[in-house]
């Protein structure tokens, strides 16, 4: 872990601090609004935003989450679109450390309801008729009494879903609670898309390459075999956030809609076919990016 | 499809004095009361349609009365309607005809079923399921979930002003989530989020729209997947409360208008000041 993380790490603990220190102070009535004010900490500590390993932001996501809303365990699960099932990431909880890695398909379950329907859902009573909960029930090692579970939605498209099992200190999970943990779900889902489109900027870069019509194969290969080491470049320079920014801007571009995606296309490929026309980067001095 | 009439020359024709046509009168807002509203009505007559995941006709909170299904899918071959018979894999459904069930126990469901275990093209089958209820005659609307796609946001906005416009009344869940949602937030619909308490005839009117009612939604027990049930809290399950209570309203006094509707729920609801 780098000194950076570390530092994240210690903001993170003293939010979480304040947040224990929030919630002693304010009465019951307000809990809502304080948990807000505790999220927003969390956000503004960057300790969920800032570029850290993947499988490490997913764990303080649901570490956070069950530690703000206080659960015995909690589970995240990123959608695979392509297959069309929910694949489970981390575990927090006691028998946690037993949990395999495994797929739910999409068709039933809470978990896959949220998913498909984008709306949250609490359920309060969930140990009487286990089979209701028999995919939670897989993802923690034991059925739980009360579920709350919210989509991770990023930029109108859901992404996966966070489930927090058995409210400790309340009999079940509150519709405030619903309203913190979606609030809580939104930030993490801008994180984990922030962080995969980090994982993802050489597989982003090819799809851009690949997706440029009317130039041969060979000029298409040969700068793909450029995307390799332009990533590694980036990533250990100070524009790596540029490059992110470029990422998370044709992203988004081409969520808007297909004129968009064509003009934004148009742009790019323009300014690639400029860049071809000049000399190679590696015959000038210059900076890459 | 109903077809298109054609251009009009002018809307004015409507107000020709052997074109005026004779209202049914409504009391006085301090008149209308639950007695007057649905007193001696189940909601005989009246098309509710649950646009969600399917219902489970079989299950005991149902009765095995489901007036007719249909299934919407997006592949291929672009969109299909299947009308079949279906059940409901995630209970979502069949929660919410269950609350309209007991409510309004005479009404007609319809089963339109938009979720199911594909992810691609849900908005698309989300619209054709909504559109399909408006196109075919039914009175109220079960909505209990949405889109948070911009690119929905105009044709979802025609297609309730449609229903608007044909008295089809559209009841729409708040989402839950702190993201805009559709069609939830149109003038035309009617929105609904959750109170807890749990008399199913007490609702709420809310003054700053775009919400305008609260319905039972924390903590209710509903009906689910397998033929069991389970106590849940989502606005999902508040809506129907409103469906149910409106079935019944004009399944007695047919032909009221949507804002005529909104008028009388408004009157009836408990934060109003009764003698």
């Amino acid at each position: 872990m780098s000194s950076e993380d570390r530092s994240r790490e210690e903001e993170l603990v003293r939010a979480r601090e304040e947040i224990s220190h929030l919630k002693r102070r304010l009465a019951d009535d307000r809990f809502a609004e304080d948990l807000r004010d505790a999220l927003t900490l969390v956000a503004a500590a960057g300790a969920i935003s800032s570029p850290l390993e993947h499988s490490r932001l997913l764990e303080m996501i649901v570490e956070t989450a069950a530690g703000v809303l206080p659960s015995r365990s909690a589970a995240l699960f990123l959608l695979d679109e392509e297959a069309e099932e929910l694949v489970f990431e981390v575990a927090l909880g006691p028998e946690a450390d037993e949990v395999r890695k495994f797929r739910i398909p999409l068709g039933h379950g809470i978990a896959g309801l949220v998913a498909v329907s984008g709306q949250p859902m609490a359920v309060s009573d969930a140990a009487k008729d286990p089979r209701q909960a028999a995919d939670v029930a897989e993802s923690v090692g034991y059925a739980p009494e009360s579920i709350l579970c919210v989509p991770l939605v990023h930029e109108d498209e859901i992404i996966g879903v966070l489930e927090l099992l058995d409210r400790e200190g309340a009999p079940s999970f509150s519709a405030p609670d619903m309203e913190a943990l979606g609030l809580f779900a939104n930030q993490a889902a801008v994180a984990i898309e922030q962080s995969r489109a980090q994982g993802n900027l050489s597989a982003l870069l090819g799809g851009v390459l690949g997706s440029l019509g009317g130039m041969p194969d060979h000029r298409i290969e040969s700068l793909r075999e450029g995307v390799e080491p332009f990533v590694a470049g980036v990533e250990e320079g100070a524009s790596h956030r540029r490059a992110l920014e470029l990422a998370e801007l044709v992203r988004e571009i081409s969520h808007r809609g297909e004129e968009e995606s064509k003009a934004c296309h148009t742009i790019l490929q323009g300014f690639a076919e400029y860049l071809r026309s000049r000399p190679r980067p590696e015959d000038e001095a210059g900076e890459m990016w | 499809m109903v077809a298109d009439p054609g251009p009009r020359p002018a809307w004015s024709q409507q107000f020709a004095p052997e074109m005026l046509q004779t209202l049914t009168p409504v009391p006085p807002l301090d008149r209308i009361t639950p007695e007057w509203a649905w007193g001696g009505s189940e909601g005989e007559d009246v098309k509710v349609a649950v646009i969600d995941s399917g219902i489970d006709a079989d299950h005991p909170a149902v009765g095995g009365r489901v007036s007719g299904h249909v299934a919407v899918t997006d592949g291929p071959l672009g969109l299909l309607h299947d009308f079949e018979p279906h059940g409901d894999s995630y209970g979502h459904g069949t929660a919410c005809a269950g609350i309209i069930r007991s409510i309004a126990p005479a009404c007609e469901l319809y089963s339109v079923k938009v979720l199911g275990s594909r992810l691609t093209g849900r908005g698309t089958t989300f619209t054709a399921g909504l559109r399909w209820a408006v196109d075919n005659g039914m009175h109220v609307c079960n909505i209990s979930m949405g889109t948070t796609k911009k690119n929905f946001f105009a044709v979802l906005h025609d297609l309730a002003d449609k229903a608007y416009f044909r008295n089809t009344m559209l009841v729409t869940a708040a989402n839950n989530m702190p993201n805009p949602s559709f069609p939830s937030l149109y003038s035309s619909v009617v929105s609904v989020a959750s109170h807890d308490g749990n008399d199913p005839n007490v609702f709420y009117y809310n003054p700053a729209p775009p919400v305008e009612f609260g319905a039972p939604g924390i903590d209710v027990r509903v009906a689910w997947a397998d033929g069991g049930s389970i106590t849940a809290t989502g606005n999902s399950f508040a809506a129907p409360h409103i469906t149910g209570i409106a079935a019944k309203i004009l399944s007695k006094h047919p032909g009221l208008t949507l804002f005529q509707m909104k008028t009388v729920l408004r009157a009836l609801s408990a934060n109003m000041p009764r003698e």
